[in-house]
């Protein structure tokens, strides 16, 4: 069930109707939530639902053995702890990594002589795995360090589950959740209008943009980078940069104005991205619950940060991307993304260490216009099936000659669009969602409709799933 | 962490549920009256059964219906322009030849 749908549209009134005539009774709210959100996931694959409840059982049962232990000797707690983050990582491993590491085992083994055949298996990837995994690790972290305290099961479930969230995030913490579960929500006109202003603006860079680019453009071309020419093979860069943005960015707003409609707050996701000035600040407002999950989790709580010296530092570094590159899925391509993004993370660290003081710092402007091409290129390597795939596409670039065959007028204003939307005011929607707020209902509910009319009919025929929905 | 449903400003203490569910409600009806065809189409797409036959049947004469009044016309109008800067190409490209390389 996929958010720009009809199908979705109808789940979500129904949805909205019965949690909010419930909302006296905080506890039937969140059974009625929690029985929705596993009607959503049950509608790619009900097996998957039995493995969404395991995995939050895992996570209460762990949460709940740390916080007995807590006058207890801390190496037990620490032991439960990492206990429960091993098996949130062989479920994630299992369904997520099995088959690429059997993969390169073979190819080792084969390599050192043994022809021995491993056994292969097809699993199958459950939606949004990565997703749910994250949270239920934070959870118990959290846990461990007496940030949060354990959660009813209820609550724990819910907080896994919640369908705006569950299958392309943001990955929303327990401590940013579990706080609101305590008590029902109210609804205000300024959550609501807001709420309204995510979902359609997500609904116009989903449908609209990110569809268009990537039908007419993006696909064609990553299919076959040989059959196209320089022209092309430059645009579909720039086209699957602003087609990823606003694909994902989609997704998160609408998450995030669903969960508004719910009573809900969930943070920020996207803080446009493409105006940041260095790889540090790309990181800061790209796919920030992610980025904001490998800092403290991984960079500074499992590996230390910079507190054991600048070299381990930017080792630290490179091995959190790395990671978070292998997060995105099994594939080669995935960990040079990571490797190029944390090999750019140390190298900024390290010049800002050795720059002499009389070099003056890069503009702005140009710091910017760096960092987007880094990003890009690390975007073909993202985009492409394979390492050699993308080394063809790279090579293209500088060989390939012609005419565009497949860049159209239509193509080239939605790459300025997406490219434009970074540097206008950051608060544009929340400006909106001011006014909007004051209207008269049936006033905001005709300019909703209209505005939805015409984003429909803009919306190329079907809807690609999103991005984000295979990791 | 910030929201972006963070407004900055004073809350307004008027009935919220109400409203969004007013808001919520003209939007569904005027969708429905404007547009009848992604109704149509969704019904299309549903799993063949006799309900899905006689759902088909109404959502076709709902279109009629609505064509009919001009109500369904903007959609009609708007979804032409934009096939129309769909197909449209730089003058050096052949109209409708960039999709020759389309993997389906």
């Amino acid at each position: 069930m996929l958010f720009p749908t009809l199908s979705f549209g109808l789940f979500f009134l129904f949805v909205f109707c019965i949690v909010w005539a419930a909302s006296s009774s905080n506890e039937w709210r969140k059974i009625l939530l929690l029985i929705a959100s596993w009607v959503f996931y049950g509608a790619w694959d009900w097996r998957f639902v039995a493995l969404l409840i395991g995995s939050a059982l895992l996570n209460w049962g762990a949460a709940g053995a740390i916080w007995l232990q807590r006058d207890g000797p801390a190496g037990r707690r620490k032991a439960i702890m990492i206990l429960g983050v091993a098996g949130n990582l062989l479920i994630l491993g299992y369904f997520k990594y099995y088959g690429f590491f059997v993969e390169q085992l073979g190819d080792l083994l084969h390599a050192a002589g043994f022809e021995r055949d491993l056994p292969l298996m097809q699993v199958v990837l459950p939606v949004g795995i990565s997703f749910f995994t994250f949270q239920g690790m934070s959870y118990l972290a959290d846990v461990y360090a007496e940030r949060l305290a354990p959660a009813r099961l209820l609550d724990v479930t819910l907080l896994m589950s919640f369908f705006p969230h569950l299958v392309a995030g943001p990955i929303v913490r327990g401590s940013d959740l579990l706080p609101q579960f305590a008590e029902s929500p109210r609804l205000t006109r300024d959550m609501a209008s807001i709420g309204l202003v995510l979902i359609v603006w997500g609904l116009f860079k989903k449908a609209v943009v990110a569809s268009e680019l990537s039908t007419g453009l993006v696909d064609p071309v990553f299919f076959d980078p040989a059959a196209h020419s320089r022209l092309d093979l430059i645009a579909a860069a720039y086209g699957y940069a602003v087609q990823i943005y606003c694909d994902f960015s989609a997704y998160s707003d609408m998450a995030i104005g669903i969960a508004a409609l719910l009573g809900y707050r969930f943070p920020l996701n996207f803080n446009q991205p493409y105006r940041a000035a260095s790889l540090q600040d790309f990181w800061r407002r790209w796919h920030i619950s992610l980025s904001s999950w490998l800092r403290d989790y991984l960079y500074i709580g499992a590996l230390g940060g910079n507190r054991k010296g600048f070299v381990r530092q930017c080792v630290n570094l490179l091995t959190t991307m790395l990671l978070g590159g292998l997060w995105h899925g099994a594939k080669w391509t995935f960990v040079i993304w990571g490797g190029l993004h944390g090999g750019v993370l140390a190298l900024e660290r390290i010049w800002d260490r050795i720059r002499p003081d009389w070099l003056p710092r890069l503009p702005r402007a140009l710091g910017i216009l760096i960092t987007f091409h880094v990003v890009l290129v690390g975007w073909i390597f993202f985009r492409s099936e394979s390492f050699d795939a993308a080394i063809a596409y790279l090579r293209g670039i500088g060989i390939a000659g012609g005419a565009s065959e497949v860049l159209t007028p239509l193509a080239c204003a939605l790459i300025v669009f997406g490219f434009v939307i970074h540097f206008t005011p950051a608060d544009l929607g929340q400006r909106l969602a001011l006014r909007l707020r004051l209207l008269p209902a049936w006033a905001l509910g005709l300019l909703a409709g209209a505005t939805i009319l015409i984003v429909d009919t803009m919306r190329f025929e079907g809807v690609a799933p999103f991005i984000y929905y295979q990791f | 962490m910030p929201s972006p449903i963070d407004l900055h400003e004073a809350p307004l203490e008027a009935d919220g549920l109400g409203w969004t569910f007013g808001v919520i409600l003209i939007a569904s009806l005027f969708l429905l009256c404007a547009n009848a065809v992604s109704l149509r189409d969704w019904i299309d797409d549903l799993p063949p059964s006799p309900v899905q036959a006689q759902a088909a049947e109404l959502a076709d004469q709902w279109v009629v219906l609505s064509e009919g009044l001009g109500i369904g016309l903007p959609r009609k109008m708007l979804h032409a322009e934009w096939k129309r800067a769909e197909e449209a190409r730089f003058h050096n490209q052949k109209d409708g030849e960039g999709g020759e390389d389309s993997p389906g």
